[in-house]
């Protein structure tokens, strides 16, 4: 489990993040969501460290994190996976160097135990025959499969994922979606997916967090989200015609 | 008040580039991709530019030492003296701002502004120590060899052009390159370009390790690299020169 608690961060005049308290359970798809500069991407990157709060407290399991020295803060890291919104992959390395790449700084197992480990993430996330690829040899959609891949090499206790479906087709989007969903729930992990898109929600979250300027604006899960009558959310939600339209048809 | 904050950013970035390696075997494979990257691809460049250098150099000592009075063999010891203490080092180093420094500052901001650097430290690496650690490694291993080449090719270079032109005999030449040698200046030599390999690597390093923005600013932490490397090696040459020789 991840707490949050009195998150305040800003930069020079500009508070982004105000007094920001939120829960993150394990087996728990959470979302963040929000609009484009509302500050979701901060609170993310706050969260696992790389920007570091004025003020509040951040707990892994109790652990407290922003504090920590360095070196605790690498052991906790190690807990942590993350997708990147464009992939962050090696783009010296193929597909395979680059899930092995925590592996080889990270355990003693031999080469024949980590290249089963590879292949092992590499099926679970739908790719085969890529291993000797680069990065820019494979599609978006691989490139974040192949992230989520590295990011579950080390059987990790978090799973961070920044705007997992950016540049992705609908139907690879859903996919994506599931292939988190189903880690979460296979791995018991606590996952966090920064997101503004709402069929993401739809597809995977269970709860969610809704950021505005700032704040957290609402919480509740994915059911909740129609019923609520918070403005805000609701503008946000209902912003495009399809949804306005399925929202009146619904009732 | 932003120099000195700078200044600060940088020995607090090398402060985290020189720690214990997580793993050693890595360390070193890491090094030896650099030393290929940094030293060996820079043979081609560092060996067309002494020979060429030494070459020039000669006709030019030859040209400009024409008084009877003044002995031949002195346009060997000037291309030896001046190919040991200036040339092989320094300005191979300045060459070598431009194509590593820019190469390195371009590769790291990229590396930040794809978030490969983010990645490294969510792994729970020392991003600075990981990447910029071996670059300094390389360098301080591949640019003294690189200089003991370009004295040789330099040196060679004057050589060929006096065979072929003649405007000093190949024996007065040579005499010239034996005569007065100070072994001493070899080491100054050696000295001033680990120095170099320094501050050309940690700088570049710095300018692409804090890079933000997009492609435009690696652009620029590039040129910037290059520049403030070549303003420090210049720096350094003098302080150098100033304490070992004088």
């Amino acid at each position: 489990m991840i707490e949050v608690r009195n998150v305040n961060k800003s930069f020079g005049d500009k508070h982004v993040l105000k007094d920001i308290n939120a829960t993150f359970k394990p087996g728990n798809v959470n979302m963040i969501i929000g609009r484009s500069g509302s500050g979701k991407t901060v609170l993310l990157k706050s969260i696992i460290g790389l920007h570091v709060p004025e003020t509040g407290d951040i707990f892994f399991d109790g652990r407290e994190f922003i504090r920590a020295n360095m070196k605790f803060k690498r052991e906790i890291r190690q807990e942590i996976g993350m997708v990147f919104q464009g992939g962050a992959l090696f783009t010296s390395q193929t597909v395979e160097e680059n899930i092995m790449f925590p592996l080889n700084l990270f355990t003693n197992w031999s080469k024949a135990e980590k290249l089963k480990r590879v292949n092992f993430c590499l099926e679970r996330v739908n790719i085969q025959n890529a291993n000797h690829l680069y990065p820019s040899e494979i599609s978006g959609g691989m490139q974040k499969r192949v992230s989520i891949a590295r990011a579950i090499s080390l059987n990790p206790k978090y799973l961070f994922c920044d705007e997992p479906n950016s540049g992705l087709d609908p139907q690879t989007a859903i996919l994506i979606d599931r292939l988190i969903k189903e880690i979460t729930i296979e791995y018991d992990i606590t996952t966090i997916v920064n997101t503004h898109d709402m069929n993401s929600v739809m597809e995977a979250g269970d709860s969610i967090n809704y950021i505005h300027e700032g704040q957290n604006w609402w919480q509740g899960g994915r059911e909740d989200i129609f019923n609520s009558d918070n403005i805000e959310l609701n503008q946000f939600v209902f912003a495009s015609e399809l949804c306005k339209k399925i929202k009146k048809v619904s009732g | 008040m932003r120099l000195l904050t700078t200044i600060g950013k940088y020995f607090v970035l090398m402060s985290s580039v020189f720690a214990k390696p997580v793993k050693l075997r890595i360390f070193i494979k890491r090094v030896l991709e650099e030393v290929e990257q940094i030293g060996m691809d820079s043979i081609w460049i560092v060996s067309i530019v002494s020979i060429f250098m030494g070459a020039v150099l000669t006709l030019q000592v030859a040209i400009n030492f024409e008084a009877p009075y003044i002995p031949r063999y002195l346009i060997g010891l000037s291309a030896r003296d001046t190919m040991i203490l200036e040339f092989s080092s320094t300005i191979i180093c300045l060459i070598l701002a431009g194509k590593v420094g820019s190469n390195i500052a371009s590769e790291i901001g990229t590396m930040r502004i794809t978030e490969q650097i983010d990645a490294l430290e969510i792994m729970g690496i020392n991003s600075a120590n990981y990447l910029i650690l071996p670059k300094i490694t390389a360098a301080i291993i591949s640019f003294p060899v690189l200089n003991l080449l370009s004295i040789i090719l330099g040196i060679a270079g004057g050589y060929l052009v006096s065979a072929a032109t003649g405007v000093v005999s190949v024996y007065d030449y040579i005499y010239g390159l034996n005569y007065l040698f100070v072994p001493f200046y070899v080491t100054y030599s050696l000295i001033k370009i680990c120095v170099f390999s320094v501050i050309i690597t940690s700088v570049s390093s710095f300018h692409g390790y804090y890079t933000f923005g997009g492609a435009l600013e690696v652009g620029k932490s590039s040129t910037r690299a290059v520049v403030y490397s070549i303003i420090l090696i210049l720096l350094f040459n003098l302080i150098l020169t100033q304490l070992l020789l004088t």
